[in-house]
């Protein structure tokens, strides 16, 4: 069943960032969006999430067309580079926030929150402050905000580019964890062939800016996995001299 | 705790100071005499007057009276300017421009027009209080709402907050220290500018008193009550908006 279908999107900012993408997710993948650094693979996210609009092109969720600005009757959770929670507001209630547009009352609100707050892994700390957790524990409960409005797609922009790199092995085993857990369609931007090679069941390679995509490759278990990384690094590496040659990201 | 040595958590330094002031003041109200400088005993003396008349309560209760009533309206006023200038882009620049004016015009234009518009009546002072507290609290208040993390903002579009809620869970307590702050250093000016302000035409209020003292050469009493404003300052700063102040920062 598609969930989410691309058809030729495109961004331009002054110069084209984004030449023309084009590509379908089916419910339940978990989708690794892949380029150097600069080949607008975030403004590709933010275009799927209606954060911004696209110079070019149209996106359907289930069916419907995303608009930068318009409300959608789909939901879409979003989990950026910084936690973005409310300093001022408890793990809890930053979850509980999310899910009042959704017209639910305070103890269902309260249930969810707790439910998925637990579900990543912060069983214990839902009334702390986020001022007083670690950096891994604020995006468990970034990730949690976004489980708990129950998306139709869950949008992650490098959600782990701020952690250490213990702390990132154990989230990407935590996220590979709440997708089997949830069967949420899921879309992972990330700079990291390791990460990507380690999490996603459906990786799409971005070339060097205006994007395009470079490839799109199934990840099951019939590949195998060191040459899949060495390839895909090898291709990266081409990708990132392309965008160096052509000037500064 | 800090490990500051006792001596100057007890703020010997400060007490060291104060008492060379002290003999300083003996020294020099021998010299000068009690018109123009009466000694300490003599104030002393004087605000243990005021206290056992009733005074004290009397005149403080007017003053700070007109003092909130100046100044809440100030902070009302302030807080809309506040909304409006997140609201709109247009209405942050025009409140920015009118603030500035404000901003500079000196409390004696105030006093002045108060009493052309209002007369010798308890408004006028009130009125002047208002105009030179709101430029004040209003520029912290939009400061505060212009410092507010677009990626918050963000955040709460994303995620579908409408725009009451964008701006109860979002910008305000994110202003909040910036309110705060603005209200502590407003207050402090209202009490300032209200005594002065007081001089000219009511009959009640710490101001009123201090200029009715200063006529009938009571200068220890101007000097008592000066210590009562100072009284009435550091109370309501420790008990008001200090306590406000970790309140609202609990979450640090």
């Amino acid at each position: 069943m598609t969930k989410l279908e691309v058809r030729g999107v495109g961004k331009d900012f002054l110069v084209p960032v984004i030449d023309s993408v084009s590509f379908t997710v089916d419910a339940g993948e978990f989708v690794c969006l892949l380029g150097p650094n600069g080949c607008g693979k975030t403004t590709l996210l933010r275009i799927l999430g209606g954060i911004e609009a696209a110079t070019r092109g149209t996106v359907l969720l289930d069916g419907k067309p995303v608009v930068a600005d318009v409300r959608h009757d789909r939901r879409v959770g979003v989990v950026f580079q910084e936690d973005r929670l409310l300093p001022w507001l408890s793990l809890r209630d930053n979850v509980m926030l999310v899910l009042k547009p959704l017209g639910t009352s305070v103890d269902q609100r309260r249930t969810k929150a707790e439910r998925y707050l637990g579900l990543a892994g912060l069983a214990g700390f839902e009334s702390y402050y986020p001022g007083r957790v670690s950096g891994g524990m604020r995006q468990r409960a970034a990730i949690a905000r976004a489980l708990a409005i129950e998306p139709d797609v869950l949008l992650m922009d490098e959600p782990f580019g701020a952690l250490d790199a213990q702390n990132r092995r154990i989230m990407q085993n935590e996220v590979r964890r709440i997708w089997r857990e949830t069967g949420r369609t899921i879309l992972f931007v990330t700079h990291s062939i390791e990460e990507a090679v380690a999490i996603g069941s459906t990786l799409i390679m971005l070339s060097a800016r205006p994007a395009r995509i470079r490839e799109l490759i199934r990840n099951d278990d019939r590949l195998e996995r060191a040459k899949l990384i060495d390839d895909l690094n090898t291709m990266i590496m081409e990708e990132v001299e392309r965008q160096q040659g052509a000037g500064p990201a | 705790m800090s490990a500051r040595p006792w001596a100057a958590r007890l703020h010997l330094p400060t007490l060291g100071v104060a008492a060379l002031v002290l003999a300083a003041w003996v020294l020099l109200s021998w010299r000068y005499g009690a018109y123009v400088l009466p000694s300490p005993l003599q104030v002393v003396y004087g605000l243990g007057e005021v206290v056992r008349s009733g005074d004290i309560w009397r005149h403080t209760a007017a003053s700070l009276s007109r003092i909130l009533v100046g100044f809440g309206g100030a902070v009302v006023v302030a807080l809309l300017m506040g909304l409006g200038s997140f609201l709109s882009r247009t209405a942050r620049d025009v409140i920015h421009d009118f603030l500035a004016v404000l901003n500079s015009t000196s409390v004696f234009v105030w006093i002045v027009i108060s009493i052309i518009w209002f007369g010798l009546s308890n408004w006028a002072p009130i009125f002047t209080t208002f105009m030179i507290t709101l430029p004040v609290v209003a520029s912290n208040i939009v400061e505060g709402v212009a410092n507010v993390d677009r990626r918050l903002l963000e955040m709460g579009d994303v995620y579908r907050l409408g725009g009451g809620e964008k701006f109860r869970s979002i910008v305000i307590p994110s202003t909040l220290p910036y309110l705060v702050a603005g209200m502590k250093v407003g207050f402090g000016l209202a009490l300032k500018v209200s005594v002065v302000a007081e001089i000219f035409g009511v009959t009640s209020g710490i101001g009123y008193i201090m200029n009715y003292s200063r006529e009938i050469l009571a200068t220890h009493m101007v000097f008592a009550w000066a210590l009562v404003m100072i009284l009435v300052m550091t109370v309501t700063d420790k008990l008001v908006f200090d306590a406000l102040s970790r309140r609202m920062t609990r979450w640090r």
